[in-house]
């Protein structure tokens, strides 16, 4: 999805209202409880809470000029990467085998044989739509978030076809933009 | 309320910015190697390993240098100095796309292209001028100054902005092209005619 993103894909930047960075505080909180005790920290309540609209019904949630959350249209929050290397157990964890990682790195979606693979693992209760960290076989950090079309389950029962869809990888625009101005 | 899990610090690669351990699968790992050999040599042992195969294969060369510079001192550098500079070219030749596509270099060309709309009405479209180095929105008001009509930087197909020009004025842009740009040879102009690519000249 940000494959090619850039600062001129960001068509408003707003402040928001105090409602609204509410809502986006407690929405982002039922979604990741493990990140709920450091959300002051991360989204404190006193200070401006920028929301950039891009396209594709993107909004990217902005602090200190850091992009920290994005979603789609009306979609679950999902956390940048470099935060969730910051706070890897927030997030429930699929694995890829180390075969996958290349094209993972090109943006391509995830595909259910690379989870249910030796190499890759698969949290079963996860279920469909819902926002989990990549990881990589032999590898510490994340590697992408992605989008779960499938629930764990029938990943391993159907293993063919995309499994997860790949939202945010390592080295895509989102990534360089680590700093919005 | 829970503890503060405190938050995991990441070693990022100081050339291409990703994490170390992802730096074999980066866009330039060859370029990456100096800097995780000084600061994450544990994630790479092979690395090491080659380093060190490299040194000795320096200090052969080295030795061998030393042996032909005994005949001519010229003769000794020039050969260590070649070796070195042919490994480095060889990487800025080659773009590697991720997937070890390889990037070839855009060619240098301006195409020109007549779009007919409402039958009697027609675009002229000038695609490729961004590639000598010309400011689209100065062309484009340049364009539009010279020939009296509208004309705009327009975001084509795939991303390529090109110049829209307002009415027919193929005949003579060519001439008026090479003379405000000198940088732009009249052989590097196309036309599209009936979908095919015509030189200009």
């Amino acid at each position: 999805m940000f494959k090619k993103f850039s600062f001129e894909d960001i068509s408003a930047q707003n402040q928001v209202k105090a409602s609204v960075q509410r809502k986006i505080r407690q929405s982002i909180a039922d979604e990741y409880p493990g990140l709920e005790p450091l959300l002051d920290d991360l989204l404190p309540k006193k200070s401006p809470l920028i929301v950039a609209k891009c396209q594709n019904h993107l909004n990217l949630v902005v602090m200190n000029n850091v992009p920290l959350f994005f979603n789609v249209r009306d979609g679950p929050y999902m956390p940048t990467l470099r935060l969730l290397h910051q706070y890897p157990d927030i997030m429930k964890k699929f694995q890829v085998d180390r075969g996958a990682i290349k094209f993972v790195l090109a943006g391509a979606n995830i595909m259910c044989p690379g989870l249910t693979s030796p190499g890759g693992a698969l949290n079963d209760e996860v279920l469909e739509e819902t926002p989990v960290a990549i990881m990589a076989e032999g590898k510490e950090h994340a590697l992408a978030i992605g989008f779960t079309k499938l629930p764990a389950k029938d990943i391993r029962t159907v293993n063919k076809g995309i499994g997860v869809d790949n939202m945010h990888y390592l080295n895509d625009g989102l990534w360089k933009m680590e700093r919005l101005e | 309320m829970a503890e503060k899990p405190q938050p995991v610090r990441v070693l990022y690669c100081g050339v291409c910015g990703l994490p170390a351990e992802y730096c074999e699968f980066g866009p330039d790992f060859d370029k990456c190697k100096p800097w995780l050999r000084q600061n994450a040599p544990h994630l790479y042992p092979d690395l090491l390993n080659d380093a060190k195969e490299k040194d000795v294969d320096k200090a052969a060369e080295q030795l061998q240098a030393v042996g032909i510079s005994g005949a001519g001192d010229g003769g000794g550098e020039g050969s260590s100095a070649n070796s070195g500079s042919t490994s480095g070219s060889k990487q800025e030749e080659v773009k590697r796309l991720p997937g070890g596509k390889i990037k070839k270099k855009e060619k240098q060309e301006v195409v020109i292209e007549k779009i007919v709309r409402n039958k009697r009405k027609c675009v002229t479209v000038v695609k490729g001028l961004e590639l000598f180095g010309i400011k689209l929105s100065d062309a484009s008001k340049k364009l539009g100054k010279k020939f009296a009509t509208g004309a705009s930087v327009v975001k084509g197909p795939t991303d390529k902005e090109q110049i829209d020009v307002q009415g027919d004025i193929a005949y003579d842009i060519v001439e008026f092209l090479t003379e405000t740009w000198p940088d732009v040879p009249e052989s590097a102009i196309f036309f599209i005619e009936d979908g095919r690519k015509v030189a200009a000249a």
